[in-house]
């Protein structure tokens, strides 16, 4: 156990140090979201067509947007994988003595660090651009944890697509095909009661509109009445994620 | 006492069609460099692979240190390094965090890591470069640090696919001469793959060859070179004052099996080097006089060819796989 949960560190560790050398992909990929609050923002808040519940737009969707492009860092991590696959780092690290269930959640909650980073580089840009946020630091620490928690089971949703699919092609075919319906059926641009009802009801099963609440709660409403709920869903999401990655992670050198 | 590596009757049927092993024996002793010759195809990563508790077998047991690779998995990966054929390293991280992140994954002690890592690099030539990315090295410099993380934990037994494909013949050298020093010094049993006949011939202590998912020899380097049946030593003499009858007498000889005349005079011996001198004195004595003298032994080449029916092609495969790994390298 205290083993599994060093072999855990040592991969977020490895991220980091990854990280310090080139940090050039947090850069690009932090164009997008910046253009979704920067233009799509405004421009859509001008229409005043959806109710956000007091909340300017842009304010509304930037914990949206945020959460969006942790999501697909997480999802696209599983592309870092697949080339490990290809290379033999993957058969190495399954020869070690680590566990495959502390290499499995060590990778997916080293993107979670991944994640924390595209996340905040986000902040200066939204508080220029007039975002308010909550003045509660514990707020802050509180909603970093739920991105780090929640891209980590996105990262192992992506583990467990690279088990399966072992070319890069087509996880890059499968990463859109999960990454689209999830951010659009969820709660990051619009309130789920502006969606039709089946929609509705997909979206309740959808583990990004609970992150999305929860930050939105934490950093720009305050509005906590659903708090639990939502880390409750992030620790169920993980957990079970977490369990599959792991089972599935052996056919990934096979 | 257990052997470093056992395996009865070892089967791998990949997807219910493709045999790639078909009933492997082998037993390696302790300390031992132990090479593993065949073509491609012949089963000798997947050999590798199921030691090293990647695949699981279909049938027959692999034991490493008396642990069986299946049931005891766990802990046989406490006891062995492995070097995959393929590029094992992280090239977006230094060469010495690459060293770091192992040595933690291994649990070598904090205080120990830096002194360990620091000597692998060392023993590796690459203590100049340790700071740089992995990604500036050259394709010998990676191979190196993949074999300087195998080095890092002191294991048992080492398995190496293809440990120096794509060196040139100086590093090749300085790789095995390290790995050498390595084996001595901690009785590390090394069990390699290659495709280079000299690697298996000059550092491997024993040779086993597989062809088509079984053993089909194996043995010191010298005992299956004699098992071919002998070493030709062909004299050059002048044409004057030959004895008519002097073949016939040279076949006589006790240790002589063979003899040939075709202008030279060819003589099939089992050791060419301790039977040259009588041979000399009893040319002499008979009245014959040496102009050249030349031996041929036969070579690992030979004893591929003889039982494996191909020479083993070196050059394609080496390319192949070098090819692969700038592939690999480049993303």
């Amino acid at each position: 156990m205290m083993e599994g949960l060093k072999n855990m560190l040592v991969m977020i560790e490895l991220e980091l140090r990854r990280l310090r050398h080139d940090r050039t992909e947090i850069y690009t990929r932090a164009v997008q979201p910046i253009l979704w609050i920067v233009i799509y923002g405004p421009v859509m808040s001008s229409v005043r067509a959806i109710p956000t519940g007091g909340v300017p737009y842009t304010d509304f969707i930037t914990p949206g947007v945020m959460i969006q492009t942790t999501t697909f860092v997480s999802i696209f991590y599983g592309l870092t994988i697949v080339w490990e696959r290809e290379s033999g780092i993957l058969k190495k690290l399954l020869v070690t003595p680590a566990s495959r269930y502390s290499m499995v959640i060590g990778r997916s909650m080293a993107s979670g660090v991944r994640a924390i980073f595209q996340a905040l580089i986000i902040l200066p840009v939204a508080i220029l651009i007039g975002v308010h946020f909550v003045p509660n630091p514990a707020y802050f620490i509180l909603a970093f944890i739920a991105i780090f928690f929640a891209s980590g089971g996105f990262a192992a949703i992506s583990i467990l697509v690279a088990s399966f699919m072992k070319t890069r092609e087509r996880f890059m075919g499968i990463g859109q095909a999960i990454t689209m319906p999830l951010f659009f059926a969820s709660n990051a641009l619009y309130p789920l009661q502006m969606m039709p009802p089946i929609l509705r009801e997909f979206s309740t099963f959808n583990p990004l509109s609970y992150v999305v609440d929860a930050v939105r709660g934490l950093l720009i409403t305050g509005d906590l009445s659903n708090i639990m709920i939502d880390l409750v869903a992030i620790a169920i999401f993980d957990a079970v994620l977490f369990t599959l990655a792991s089972v599935s992670f052996r056919r990934i050198i096979e | 006492m257990d052997f470093a590596v056992q395996v009865n009757d070892l089967v791998k049927v990949y997807d219910g069609k493709v045999r790639a092993l078909d009933g492997v024996d082998l037993n390696v002793d302790h300390g031992e460099a132990f090479a593993l010759l065949g073509p491609n195809g012949a089963g000798k990563t997947t050999l590798i692979r199921i030691l090293t508790t990647q695949l699981r077998p279909t049938a027959g047991e692999a034991y490493v240190f008396g642990l069986n690779v299946v049931s005891n998995g766990s802990k046989v990966r406490r006891l062995i390094s492995y070097v995959p054929q393929e590029m094992s390293v992280w090239t977006d991280v230094s060469g010495c965090e690459n060293l770091l992140i192992y040595a933690k994954i291994f649990g070598v002690p904090q205080l120990e890591r830096e002194k360990v890592i620091d000597e692998v690099l060392e023993n590796m030539g690459l203590a100049h470069v340790k700071n740089d990315l992995v990604k500036t090295y050259s394709g010998g410099m990676i191979r190196r640090l993949e074999i300087a993380c195998a080095m890092l934990i002191k294991p048992k037994i080492m398995f190496l696919d293809e440990p120096t494909i794509g060196l040139d013949p100086a590093a090749r050298k300085v790789v095995w001469e390290r790995l050498n020093v390595f084996k001595k010094e901690y009785g590390v049993t090394i069990f390699f793959n290659t495709h280079y006949m000299d690697e298996a011939d000059l550092y491997a202590d024993e040779i086993a060859i597989i062809n088509q998912g079984k053993i089909v020899t194996r043995g010191k380097s010298e005992e299956l070179k004699h098992s071919l049946g002998g070493e030709i030593i062909a004299f050059t003499l002048e044409k004057t004052a030959l004895k008519p009858d002097l073949v016939q007498n040279i076949q006589k000889l006790n240790f002589v099996k063979g003899v040939f005349e075709d202008g030279n005079l060819s003589v099939l011996v089992g050791d060419a080097e301790s039977t040259l001198p009588d041979l000399m004195n009893f040319l002499k004595s008979e009245g014959a006089s040496v102009e050249k003298v030349s031996i041929t032994k036969p070579t690992l080449d030979d004893v591929f060819l003889k039982y494996v029916g191909t020479r083993l092609e070196e050059k394609g495969r080496i390319s192949d796989v070098t090819h692969m790994r700038d592939m690999i390298r480049k993303g």
